[in-house]
């Protein structure tokens, strides 16, 4: 398997499609192709780093393009690749924010190429902030094989003893990795994964300090984050988890369905809680890690 | 980063070292006394292949352009364009300013700065200055503020990658505190900036060797 970024290339018309794929995989990259919008649910995967996009298809447009790209992999890069100026293309939506290259500058498929290589491999589309030191932070989380661990007994009884210490609905324990955070336990409730930009969470590994939300519905980060009315998290208290260098790996959380305030004792609590789990992950992976 | 020292962002006549080439700077304080000028200052270029792409989404094309200069740019319809949104017309016709007709349209402003920053590169200006002046109308007209944070990564990923110098403009007090660190997350470094009797002081958080403390700012040209 190729270690260079992997560069989606939709364009309808296969001898241009070949060109711009050519100066892509010049540049580097590992191209695959794609020459309708039909056929991109086959190509997308969260292995793509970035998608290359024309804006006229027969069966659709660019903004159907990133709508099927956000689908599967919000965080991806898209670049609209066209000779449409940008007062000529449609309005699109919010979500649809994208990068572009025209096609009218001159050498436009080399400034492409310049443009997708280094966007494919340091540029993100994420709707969240993302730590400063995200790669030395993913590959820390990826240390954690938790299953091997055999720590999710612990985690389950922790989390349980946190709701009713709390008397709160949610008590979990989450992984965050590169698009979604996992839960390792979760006592309260039958959550797997969430969509990062979904989360509170991906807030509370930026800071080392507790993040308190006293009502979701108050809070303008998060007030409209659909989710979280759908698993009916309307408080929220989290702790983040670290390794021994200080990397974020995810964090140890209480929700409620109702707005609740958290006494400084309680928060103290939460931190000991965290403390013990961020323990048990540190010496369970040295006990793996021993010959 | 590698560069050599000499190749670093200069802020001339502001009391602030070069910054790393790809460095994205988030400016907090009152907008009308002392941070929008702050923003125009830091964005004007002294280099011979500078160029500078402002976002404008508090006032007309014209005012920008106008107080761009007031305060030591230099109108050069080929290496300083403007992406107007402020919902007021300026009547101005030129190919070095397009309009986008709300702040809530954060996929035209970013298409048009995009295409914007390709013209200016295509032109020989390669060392672009990108302001966003100000944050606060997309904060406001935006219902989700998630869509700010993708728009965000695009600007400071393409700033980071070229090569560029991004300066973004914002009132705390015009926002929670906790969209206002969160927004900070995007940034390497923070200029507050505050007015005292009519003089300016600024102060660096996040940057190496810069003023910490708070520093007296000369008046601008």
């Amino acid at each position: 398997m190729s270690d260079s970024p992997t560069v989606l290339c939709a364009q309808p018309d296969a001898d241009e499609r070949a060109e711009t794929a050519d100066v892509l995989a010049d540049a580097g990259l590992s191209v695959e192709e794609v020459g309708s919008i039909d056929t991109l649910d086959t190509a997308l995967d969260r292995s793509i780093d970035c998608v290359v996009t024309a804006f006229d298809f027969a069966d659709g447009d660019g903004f159907d393009v990133v709508d099927a790209v956000r689908e599967v992999n919000p965080d991806c890069v898209v670049i609209l690749f066209t000779e449409h100026a940008p007062s000529d293309l449609p309005r699109g939506g919010p979500e649809q924010v994208v990068e572009y290259v025209p096609r009218t500058v001159p050498e436009s498929r080399e400034r492409l190429a310049d443009v997708a290589a280094m966007a494919a491999a340091e540029v993100t589309q994420a709707a969240y902030p993302v730590p400063e030191t995200e790669a030395e932070r993913l590959a820390a989380v990826q240390q954690y094989d938790v299953d091997r661990l055999a720590a999710i007994d612990t985690f389950d009884r922790l989390t349980a003893l946190m709701t009713s210490h709390f008397d709160i609905d949610v008590a979990f324990v989450g992984l965050m990795d590169e698009h979604e955070e996992r839960f390792l336990a979760c006592e309260g409730a039958n959550w797997r994964t969430l969509s990062r930009e979904d989360t509170i969470c991906t807030h509370t590994i930026l800071s080392d300090e507790t993040m308190v939300v006293e009502d979701t519905h108050e809070d303008p980060r998060f007030a409209n984050v659909d989710a979280l009315k759908r698993l009916d998290i309307r408080s929220y208290a989290g702790v983040r988890l670290t390794d021994e260098a200080g990397n974020a790996i995810g964090a140890v959380c209480c929700t409620d369905g109702e707005p609740r305030r958290y006494t400084q004792a309680e928060l103290d609590d939460l931190r000991r809680f965290a403390d013990e789990v961020e323990e048990q992950l540190l010496l369970r992976r040295r006990l793996q890690e021993e010959p | 980063m590698s560069q050599r020292q000499d190749d670093r962002y200069r802020f001339d006549g502001l009391p602030l070292n070069p910054v790393d080439l790809g460095t994205s700077l988030l400016v907090t304080g009152p907008v009308l006394s002392g941070a929008r000028e702050m923003g125009l200052r830091l964005l004007c270029s002294p280099d011979i292949d500078g160029g500078t792409v402002l976002v404008s989404t508090d006032s007309d094309a014209t005012t920008m352009l106008e107080d761009f200069e007031r305060y030591g740019g230099v109108l050069d319809r080929d290496r300083v364009r403007v992406i107007d949104c402020a919902q007021e017309s300026s009547g101005l016709q030129d190919d070095s300013v397009s309009t986008v007709s709300t702040p809530a349209d954060l996929t035209g402003i970013g298409i048009e700065y995009s295409g914007h920053y390709e013209s200016t590169y295509a032109n020989g200006y390669t060392r672009v200055r990108t302001g966003i002046i100000t944050l606060t109308p997309l904060l406001v007209y935006s219902d989700d503020v998630r869509a700010v944070y993708r728009f965000l990564n695009t600007i400071t990923g393409r700033i980071g990658t070229a090569d560029g110098l991004g300066v973004c403009v914002l009132d705390p007090d015009a926002h929670e505190e906790q969209v206002v660190e969160s927004v900070a997350q995007f940034f390497d470094g923070r200029v507050d900036v505050r007015a005292d009797a009519g003089d300016l002081d600024l102060r660096v958080k996040g940057l190496r060797d810069q003023p910490t403390e708070w520093t007296p700012v000369s008046a601008g040209t």
